[in-house]
């Protein structure tokens, strides 16, 4: 037995300089820049969602210091010691029960929480006002159609996707006509958006890290329950967040989010471009 | 050396079973029965999605189809039975062990040989693994998979003929055997359900 | 009469070699039945991919932090899917390079190292048996794991090279060539998932059978070291789970070969079933690669505080109440999916409850060495640092779980950060310690302290400055698989993270070296091992170091549970489990 404890303080020294020297430069490099922690929110949802974050952070953060320094204590202070034995001790009932409680009430709650804000964030109906666009993910990009002068997208369905009618809009209805596409999502602040999700190929992933949203679009099906609301004009990445290929390292459009006048010009602009381009193919298919 | 010395407490329940190597069979087959309901579970999730989609190729509802499968089934199923009574009598060294396993051999065989006809057939009229949407590509791969089963069923059973004709079977020893037997209810079991789902439902 | 039974049931699976003691060469290296011959088997096989998967990773984190720079030395002999003409690392090629170190990792380095290794190794001599139920099997699972090995990897060499759809392989992107543009390699791949499976599955049967029904006189199942019943419910685990991703597989196979629909929404296939199954299999598995290092980890610690583990039963519990809900919270991974978000729900909640059981096995953790009498030997360091990383991996574990708060961190370094925690700082850690604690046993020699504890500090300053700062990349919403993230205006700032963590690995992948010397060089130059060195009382420690062919000259008799060490009132500061308590120790009954 004596063979273990010649080396005890050497031992211990070294777990010591190993914990500080990973926690010091890490602790101070956090402090340093911004760059460490999650890009500015700009979203409502993502403002909840930070909420959220931030709550579990400083939950897991104590549960980490505390079990952490009650775990260094007692390895410091039962270090093998000459003449020294150990406790002889086979478990506590009680304290048994008390630990599996505690966890088990503070995940509960912690799910009551955060399923709570699920339901806000994504569930529930999107505020009145809010404009649809539908975006279309392919090997490797975006496009996107907006709604012409009525505010409301053309009936479409994945079934009539194909090359040439991306996204799989019903030709026979009149609204489709007035719909006009865009290669960049262009955002009124402070409004609500809500994305009618399809993918030409293989599943993508629609990612904005600023407005804490992600969601996969699966082929062969449309996804409606994803919408937000800009908090913050500016320009962001569209990030297509799910591995679909060779090109996916590169695969990200641009959104822009402007205030309400700019995107009024915007708008008419593309609807006037749109509409004399359907103008001029409306008598060439006639004929 | 010391192999042969054991650490087994508790010994097998009936003295003469080779109850580690049943129990070993048994846990083997949990694993079996898990990857046939994979397939399987897909196949349904596949076909309650289709929806409308899904129909059953006129291939697969004709009746000359239906009757040979369903007198393959018969095979498979009465195979069961003749195994069973095979194996008492192997194992005891009475008469008509021998007679009752070749007979099981057999009906393995019948009904592989029809699986094989029937995908030749079905091939010709036009319905492969790519055809039909999700019903050609479940059809072929869940018979196949159970056909690959049977197979190697009745390898088993042929090898335990030539054990059973080198009399290697006694009452104390015929793990081989009756590992053959428990396999072969099994993929017994699992037809019944695939028929009833690949050509009845 | 007992006798004769086992002794034909163990005759007939022992075959003939039974009463042939001389062994040729190849029924004693190469294809031997001896579970400790298979252990080691798998312990060289299985360094040998870790070294593959590592440099595999190598290769990943210099692209990340040296995008289009062509890979030195070795660049232009690279062949062409993997590299540019200069010897730069391609988009392509980098999911390959991404895919392939996952695959090798999770299926050719931890998997075996905890189930293969010391399954093979632990099970029968802690419970007192002469071998594994069907040594055939066993043999045959060894066989079948090398077979699949060399199938994944053999992927290099085909045309486009590496299959490239990750780990996760998600259809229908990985189901169509005119999308992966990877035939070869991912046909491959799902056919070494599909032989390591059947690998998978030989072995567990046995272990189940084993573990069930060879247990020495007096063993019984609350008397089991906490390893054995580890590899227990892991081989439960890998025997209902594994069988659904070789289905998957099969069904990926024909997708991409034989032009069937499963995966493809056209023709009626659905995407999302692929990833049901996969997760179905893939959660269940992720435990299947923590239940063994949790076991490992409670026998190191215990032993090397000189006290009993603390609430065994309870941790017993844990580990079955794991077992139990991890075939019930596979959705966690696929909140984002697409999948019905009602249903998100409902994973949330089975994911916040199988949190509960790990906290309990922490808790014991630190039960167990308050109060210890702590022996700071190399694995107990492993063993303590496994603890405390666990830790910090499955709390990064409950913001994913939070479903709101993984629409902003799914599939972002985050992710990533907490795969490596729980595997590496928790899996391999405890696999690194398992191999200093059972060396002695193993090749009959003591293992070098000293650089033990250089590759200790070494491992564990640069695991920790290479996966903690990925949580931080991660919250700055750096997405997974990328292959230039400078490319996104919110990752360009982060570049110099990238370059910190690349150089940390690199001097991770460094760190492996001391570790492999001391281990060759002890297997022929250590001192001598006695029987037991740690002062151990399982049974392994009970036969001479490395013990012969059947293990037990007797078969051992148990009198009671693994871990009574410092039993008051007596002499020495452990009891063995097949040694009577002395008449004056005051041994609590359990
Ligand atoms: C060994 C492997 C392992 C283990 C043990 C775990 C454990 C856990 N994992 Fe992990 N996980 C992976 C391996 C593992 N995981 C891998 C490989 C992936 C990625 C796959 C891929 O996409 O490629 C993944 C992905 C993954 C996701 C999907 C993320 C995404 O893609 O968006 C989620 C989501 O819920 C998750 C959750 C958890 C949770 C809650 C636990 C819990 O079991 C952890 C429980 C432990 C603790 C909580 C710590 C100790 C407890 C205490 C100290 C008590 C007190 C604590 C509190 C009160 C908070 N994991
Ligand atoms: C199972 C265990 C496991 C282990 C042990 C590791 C070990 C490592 N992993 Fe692993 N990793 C995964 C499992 C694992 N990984 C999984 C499941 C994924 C997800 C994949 C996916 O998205 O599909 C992943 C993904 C992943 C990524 C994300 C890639 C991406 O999304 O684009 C990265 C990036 O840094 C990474 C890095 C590393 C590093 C640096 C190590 C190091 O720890 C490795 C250390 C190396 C060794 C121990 C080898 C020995 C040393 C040598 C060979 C000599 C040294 C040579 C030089 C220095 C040149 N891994
Ligand atoms: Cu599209 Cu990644
Ligand atoms: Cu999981």
């Amino acid at each position: 037995m004596t063979q273990f404890l010649s080396r005890k303080s050497g031992s211990i020294a070294l777990l010591v300089i190993v914990f500080v020297a990973c926690g010091v430069p890490a602790y101070a490099a956090q402090r340093t820049s911004g760059l460490w922690w999650m890009p500015d929110v700009a979203s409502k949802g993502g403002e909840q969602i930070d909420q959220l974050t931030y709550f579990i952070y400083y939950l897991t953060g104590a549960v980490f210091v505390l079990t952490q320094v009650v775990y260094i204590y007692f390895l410091i202070k039962y270090r093998a010691k000459r003449g020294v034995r150990a406790t002889y001790s086979h478990g506590d009932n009680r304290l048994e029960l008390v630990w599996t409680a505690i966890p088990t009430a503070i995940f509960i709650g912690l799910w009551g929480y955060s399923n709570h804000m699920w339901w806000d964030v994504i569930h529930k109906e999107p505020p009145p006002g809010t404009m649809e666009v539908a975006v279309n993910a392919y090997q490797f990009g975006f496009s996107f159609q907006y709604p012409g002068a009525s505010g409301k997208l053309g009936r479409s369905d994945v079934k009539l996707l194909s090359p040439e009618n991306v996204f799989g809009n019903d030709r026979t209805d009149p609204l489709t006509k007035e719909d006009f596409q865009s290669g960049v999502l262009e955002l009124p602040v402070n409004r609500g958006v809500r994305i009618l999700l399809t993918s030409r190929d293989v599943i993508h992933g629609f990612y904005i890290p600023q407005f804490r949203i992600y969601q996969d679009a699966v082929p062969g099906r449309t996804i409606d329950w994803v919408w937000f609301v800009p908090t913050k004009v500016g320009s962001y990445d569209l990030a297509c967040s799910q591995l679909c290929g060779s090109g996916h390292y590169n695969m990200k459009a641009q959104i822009q989010v402007v205030s309400e006048e700019e995107f009024d010009n915007w708008y008419k602009q593309k609807l006037a471009a749109a509409g004399n381009a359907s103008a001029a193919n409306a008598p060439a298919q006639s004929k | 050396m010391q192999a042969s010395v054991t650490t087994i407490d508790e010994l097998p329940a009936h003295p003469g079973g080779p109850n580690i190597i049943r129990f070993g069979m048994f846990t083997f087959l949990a694993s079996e029965a898990m990857l046939f309901a994979g397939l399987i579970c897909g196949y349904m999730v596949l076909r309650g999605g289709a929806g409308a989609g899904w129909q059953m190729p006129e291939a697969l509802k004709n009746a000359e189809t239906m009757i040979k499968t369903i007198i393959a089934t018969l095979c498979l199923i009465s195979s069961s039975f003749t195994l069973h009574f095979a194996e008492g009598r192997l194992i005891r060294h009475t008469k008509g062990g021998i007679g009752l396993l070749l007979l099981t051999i057999l009906l393995g065989a019948i009904f592989l040989t029809n699986q094989a006809l029937e995908w030749s057939n079905l091939h010709n009229e036009g319905f492969w693994f790519n055809t039909a949407g999700i019903m050609g590509s479940s059809f072929f791969v869940l018979t196949g998979f159970h056909g690959l089963h049977v197979f190697i069923g009745v390898l088993l059973l042929v090898t335990s003929l030539l054990k059973a004709l080198g009399g290697k079977f006694t009452p104390q020893r015929h793990g081989f055997l009756e590992c053959t037997g428990l396999y072969w209810h099994f993929v017994d079991i699992v037809w019944v359900f695939l028929f009833t789902i690949l050509y009845i439902l | 009469m007992a006798e004769t039974i086992v002794h034909t049931v163990r005759g007939e699976l022992h075959g003939s070699h039974a009463h042939h003691p001389e062994l040729s060469f190849f029924r004693k290296y190469i294809w031997s039945e001896d579970h400790k011959t298979i252990a080691l088997q798998y312990l060289f096989t299985t360094m040998f991919f870790l070294l593959v998967g590592g440099l595999l990773a190598m290769g990943v984190r210099f692209q990340l932090a040296f995008p289009g720079a062509p890979v030195p030395l070795i660049g232009t002999l690279l062949p062409s899917w993997l590299v540019t003409s200069a010897g730069a690392i391609q988009p392509g090629g980098y999911n390959g390079l991404v895919t392939m170190h996952a695959t090798a990792m999770v299926f050719l380095v931890i998997m075996p190292f905890l189930i293969g290794v010391f399954g093979n190794y632990l099970i029968p001599l802690q419970i007192g048996a002469p071998d594994m139920a069907f040594p055939f099997f066993n043999a045959l699972s060894y066989w079948l794991f090398f077979l699949s090995g060399i199938v994944l990897l053999s992927s290099f060499f085909v045309p486009a090279g590496f299959p490239a759809s990750g780990w996760t392989s998600y259809a229908p992107l990985s189901a169509h060539a005119q999308y992966n543009g990877t035939q070869a390699g991912q046909s491959l791949w799902c056919v070494g998932l599909f032989i390591n499976g059947l690998a998978s599955i030989a072995g567990a049967t046995n272990y189940i059978t084993t573990v069930i029904n060879m247990r020495a006189p007096g063993m019984k199942m609350f008397r089991l070291p906490l390893p054995v019943w580890a590899l227990f419910i892991t081989a439960i685990l890998l025997l209902l789970a594994v069988p659904v991703l070789s289905a998957a597989a099969a069904m990926l196979f024909c997708d991409l070969n034989f032009g069937t629909s499963f995966f493809s929404a056209s023709n009626y296939g659905q995407p999302l079933l692929w990833q049901h199954l996969f997760w179905f299999f893939g959660h269940p598995e992720v435990y299947i690669m923590i239940l063994p290092a949790m076991g490992i980890a409670s026998e190191i610690l215990a032993v090397n505080s000189r006290k009993p583990i603390f609430g065994y039963k309870a941790m017993v519990y844990a580990l079955v109440s794991i077992g139990v809900l991890g075939f019930i919270v596979w959705g966690h991974h696929m909140f984002v999916s697409g999948m019905n978000i009602l249903l998100s729900a409902t994973f949330s909640f089975s994911t916040m409850v199988i949190a509960v059981p790990s906290a309990i096995k922490t808790f014991n953790w630190m039960g167990t060495v308050w109060g210890g009498s702590i022996r700071y030997t190399t694995p107990m360091c492993f063993a303590l640092a496994f603890v405390s990383m666990f830790v910090i991996g499955g709390l990064s574990g409950i913001f994913m779980a939070a479903t709101p708060v993984d629409l902003f961190i799914h599939h972002t370094y985050f992710i990533v950060a907490h795969i490596h925690y729980v595997l590496f700082g928790g899996s391999l850690f405890a696999v690194f310690g398992a191999i200093y604690f059972w060396f002695p046993k193993m090749f009959g020699r003591m293992m070098n302290e000293t650089w033990g504890k250089i590759h200790f500090a070494l491992a564990f300053i640069f695991f920790n400055c290479t996966f903690f700062p990925m949580h931080n990349l991660g919250l700055n919403g750096m997405m997974r698989r990328i292959a230039d993230p400078p490319l996104y205006d919110h990752l360009r700032s982060s570049q110099p993270i990238n370059i910190f963590v690349s150089v940390s690995a690199f001097c991770l992948g460094l760190s492996t070296i001391p570790f492999l010397i001391n281990f060759f060089y002890s297997i022929f130059k250590g001192p001598k091992a006695p029987k037991n060195p740690w002062e151990s009382t399982t049974l392994e420690w009970t036969v001479p170091s490395p013990p012969g062919h059947g293990n037990f000259e007797t078969t051992p008799t148990v009198y009671h549970g693994p871990y009574e060490y410092s039993v008051p009132g007596m002499d020495k500061d452990y009891l063995p489990q097949n040694e009577p308590a002395p008449e004056k120790a005051r041994i609590a009954v359990h």
